[in-house]
């Protein structure tokens, strides 16, 4: 590998793993109030690319405003999927992580009839390339990483400058006390449900002009969201961000290297390798 | 008593259906229920790792493992039948220890997660590794089923094979259930602490009750295999997973016969859209309706419908004059 | 003579200790209570003791064997049994069938035995499990599940499956929590009931009254450190336990 090629796969690992992180933070965040994983996060990417598609290739409107549409459209999706999935069941975690399951497949399955049978493409919104080190690296992919960064940011203050966001804290901490305190348990669950969704949205529209959108396509970044949160710890979100930066990297490199796929099996064959042999050590004992 | 008398009769129902089939049905019923059987024993071999509360979203990857490997055993070294298939299902339990080893100390989502990721794992093995299985041309040539070296030629006899392993099967699994290690399965579904606290070591419990369930999903693919003769390593995906999922959940997961049921009860309706996106949304509907409005699934449904029927009776005590 | 003697016991979460440097003797025959504020760190000891924790530093010794970082079922086989502070029961069963399970999940049965077993519970289990029940005075609801008893009945039934499993250490986290004064009465009584028929007795407890009235000896903690050690009436007289209980505003508890 000349060095040319590593700067550009190390580049390109960043903007991965700001895709990456963008799907762990909903996840962790949901898992860290309601103790569930949305299996249908992969599903809701692939929402938000389509979005993207619908509006801003099919209707001309600018990429800015589709980016936002599909935000708000796919949050809003994440709220009523609390209201009439996540509350009325009853009985513990596990039949909720079954029903979000029978969703994603629905949303899959439906994508079919729906989207068409035939891959799409969405043109690039910022073509070219710039040099950067002596590399092209195409600025689709660059800015990814201050969007990204931009709405880390503004998660990061909602949930620890605002209001709601200090109730959501507060349901982190200890349901039952929170409710007693007079926080709404049902309204800022169904938050959390539409930052969760409004942030898969985001990454699957920034992903829709670089890759070919079919309604599998949620499958892998939901997969490497998965291996993200295992080895950052679920419900931790600086583990969430270190996590995504480190397994976008080691993406980007090994796939130039020796293909995406092999790059996936790896990754798990070390998710396997952690647990055996620190099983206790990247998120403690489980109390 | 009245448990013992409902799996009898659901057993005696499934054998007469087996001696009737071939004979009311052409060859295509026959292909049609020799799946719904292999669904069957992939259902129930689910229920053990679910009772003891571990979300397995990845059993079709074992069922891989063993058609994978009872086909190519048969087709590339002449092994036969029957050794092949145990092979495949040793095989997927062994694999099943690897991975159920480290990751069943976790707990539940994490437990799932992994499983999850594993089926994506097992799926791109079988389609990078092209020299040993062909990956994406898919896997073509796969010796018929046979027993003590007499080749199972038709349709109807390789129908009775996978009737006869999935009866053994059943029984081998409601033993279990009803057994003590049955009981403790179950105390750890229920609490699992509460269970450790009393004596139990809940990880080795957890461990014997995954590999099994492999073993038995091993030997369904293994069936699976020799049957359709051709294999192709989407066909395992998490859809496949998440489909023997909800067998056990529409079925019920409250009673050994729930798996079963569920099992016959959605091969049969999604037959006409097999292999169509249809078929999947049609799942994933009777999945969710069945978690929000029958949580207990459909052995729950007779109760449910008594129940009803007495709140009716009681809400009009008097008989409607036009009646 | 030390039934269970711990050394140094030390946990750590994240740099910040639950329980630190803790020396705690028990000896056979005693009823012992540990207090303290909360979150003195009295669950994080039970869950150490019981193996549900892995002590950062210090050793576990019951009955002149080192127990230091079994896993739990291990240590409930070698006699050291715990009850939960929440209600913790097979909530689907009833009274009877969670006490046989505490019988027969710590019978040590082989494989063999365990899978060749034609019935779940012989007859001779049945009996034991009436006469637990019995004992414990819940013998009318034998019949009840268990998730339909009145909270003061499940939280006896789970002393009962504890009782039932033969412990020679019984660890009961909060028994009596949410009782009204009659209930915690009678199970206090129970209690040294139990000890009488010859186990020793380590318990949590926040409602003063009921360890002042019923353990022999008390250690009290705070900040995961031992604050106090003596009879009731040393321990209710130091200054040092006012103080920590005045601190967070309990002292008439």
């Amino acid at each position: 590998m000349t060095f040319a090629l590593f700067v550009q796969s190390a580049i390109v690992g960043v903007s991965l793993g700001s895709i990456y992180i963008l799907m762990a933070l909903g996840l962790t965040l949901m898992f860290g109030m309601m103790h569930i994983i949305n299996f249908a996060h992969g599903a809701v990417y692939m929402l938000g690319a389509f979005v993207i598609y619908y509006i801003f290739f099919q209707g001309g409107a600018p990429y800015f405003a589709a980016f936002v549409a599909s935000m708000i459209l796919l949050g809003v999706f994440g709220y009523l999927v609390e209201r009439s999935i996540y509350r009325p069941i009853k009985g513990g975690i596990e039949p909720t992580l079954v029903a979000l399951l029978a969703l994603t497949t629905f949303l899959q399955a439906a994508g079919y009839p729906v989207f068409g049978q035939l891959d799409k493409h969405v043109p690039p919104v910022f073509p070219g390339t710039r040099n950067i080190l002596g590399v092209g690296i195409s600025v689709e992919r660059l800015m990814i990483i201050p969007v990204a960064a931009a709405l880390v940011i503004a998660l990061y203050l909602f949930i620890n400058k605002t209001r709601l966001g200090a109730a959501m804290r507060a349901i982190e901490q200890d349901k039952e006390a929170a409710a007693l305190q007079g926080v709404n348990v049902h309204v800022v669950n169904g938050l959390a449900f539409a930052i969760g969704f409004a942030l898969a949205a985001a990454s699957g529209a920034l992903m829709a002009p670089i890759f070919k959108l079919d309604p599998m396509m949620g499958e892998q970044p939901l997969l490497k969201a998965f291996i993200i949160i295992i080895l950052g710890g679920l419900g931790s979100v600086p583990g969430a961000i270190l996590g995504g930066l480190m397994l976008g990297l080691i993406d980007s490199i090994v796939a130039t290297a020796l293909g995406a796929e092999p790059a996936f099996l790896l990754s798990f064959v070390f998710i396997i390798m952690l647990l055996l042999f620190r099983p206790t050590g990247l998120f403690g004992y489980a109390s | 008593m009245p448990r013992k008398l409902g799996v009898s009769i659901v057993l005696a129902v499934l054998v007469i259906l087996a001696l009737l089939v071939p004979e009311l049905g052409g060859d295509y019923y026959v292909h049609v229920f020799a799946l719904v059987f292999t669904n069957v024993i992939l259902a129930a071999s689910l229920r053990p790792s679910l009772t003891c509360g571990q979300l397995n979203i990845g059993h079709s990857a074992f069922m891989s493992i063993g058609a994978y490997t009872s086909a190519l055993l048969a087709k590339n070294l002449a092994v036969p039948f029957e050794i092949a298939l145990l092979c495949g299902a040793l095989l997927a339990a062994a694999v099943g220890l690897a991975i159920g080893y480290p990751s069943l100390r976790l707990r539940g989502v994490y437990f799932a997660m992994v499983t999850v990721a594993f089926v994506e794992v097992i799926r791109l093995i079988a389609q990078l590794w092209v020299s040993l299985t062909r990956g994406m041309s898919g896997l073509s040539g796969i010796p018929k089923p046979s027993l003590l070296g007499m080749t199972l030629t038709t349709r109807a006899s390789q129908y009775y094979l996978v009737v006869g392993l999935a009866v053994v099967i059943l029984l081998v699994l409601w033993k279990l259930e009803h057994s003590r290690l049955g009981l403790i399965w179950k105390s750890i579904g229920m609490g699992d602490n509460l269970a450790q606290s009393l004596g139990v070591n809940i990880a080795r419990h957890k461990l014997l009750a995954f590999m099994l369930g492999c073993f038995f999903a091993g030997t369904a693919g293994a069936f699976y295999a020799h049957f359709i003769r051709f294999l192709f390593p989407p066909e395992f995906g998490f859809l496949m997973a998440t489909n023997i999922l909800v067998y056990n959940y529409v079925g019920g997961r409250g009673h050994f016969v729930g798996p079963i049921l569920g099992a016959i009860f959605l091969s049969l309706l999604s037959e006409p859209f097999r292999g169509s996106p249809y078929e999947t949304i049609f799942f994933s509907i009777a999945m969710l309706l069945t978690i929000l409005f029958l949580p207990g699934g459909l052995i729950t449904l007779p109760g449910k419908l008594a129940e009803l029927k007495r709140w009716r009776a009681a809400a009009s005590p008097t008989p409607s004059p036009a009646a | 003579m030390a039934l269970l003697e711990t050394r140094e016991l030390t946990r750590l979460f994240g740099g910040l200790a639950a329980v630190s440097r803790v020396d705690l003797t028990v000896d056979k025959g005693e009823i012992v209570g540990l207090i303290g504020p909360n979150g003195a760190g009295k669950t994080t000891c039970f869950n150490l003791l019981t193996g549900f924790l892995r002590p950062t530093r210090g050793s576990i010794v019951f009955d002149g064997e080192d127990i230091t970082g079994l896993r739990p079922h291990q240590i409930a086989a070698r006699g050291l049994v715990r009850t939960f502070q929440q209600t913790t029961l097979f909530q689907d069963l009833t009274a009877l069938e969670n006490v046989l399970l505490g019988l027969h999940l710590s019978s040590g049965k082989g494989p063999r035995q365990v899978l060749f077993s034609r019935r779940h519970f012989p007859a001779d289990e049945i009996a034991r499990g009436r006469e637990v029940l019995d004992f414990t005075g819940l013998a009318a609801h034998a019949d009840q599940l268990s998730r339909n008893l009145p909270h003061g009945h499940q939280r006896v039934l789970g002393i009962a499956m504890a009782l039932a499993a033969q412990p020679r250490l019984l660890l009961l986290d909060e028994p009596v929590t949410g009782m009204n004064l009659d209930e915690s009465g009678r199970v206090m009584d129970l209690v040294k009931t139990i000890r009488s028929r010859g186990t020793t007795i380590l318990l949590v407890e926040h409602n003063m009254k009921a360890v002042m009235g019923t353990c022999e000896r008390i250690v009290v903690l705070n900040f995961g450190q031992k604050l106090a050690e003596g009879t009731p009436s040393q321990v209710s007289t130091s200054p040092d336990v006012i103080q920590a209980y005045l601190g967070t505003g309990v002292a008439d508890a």
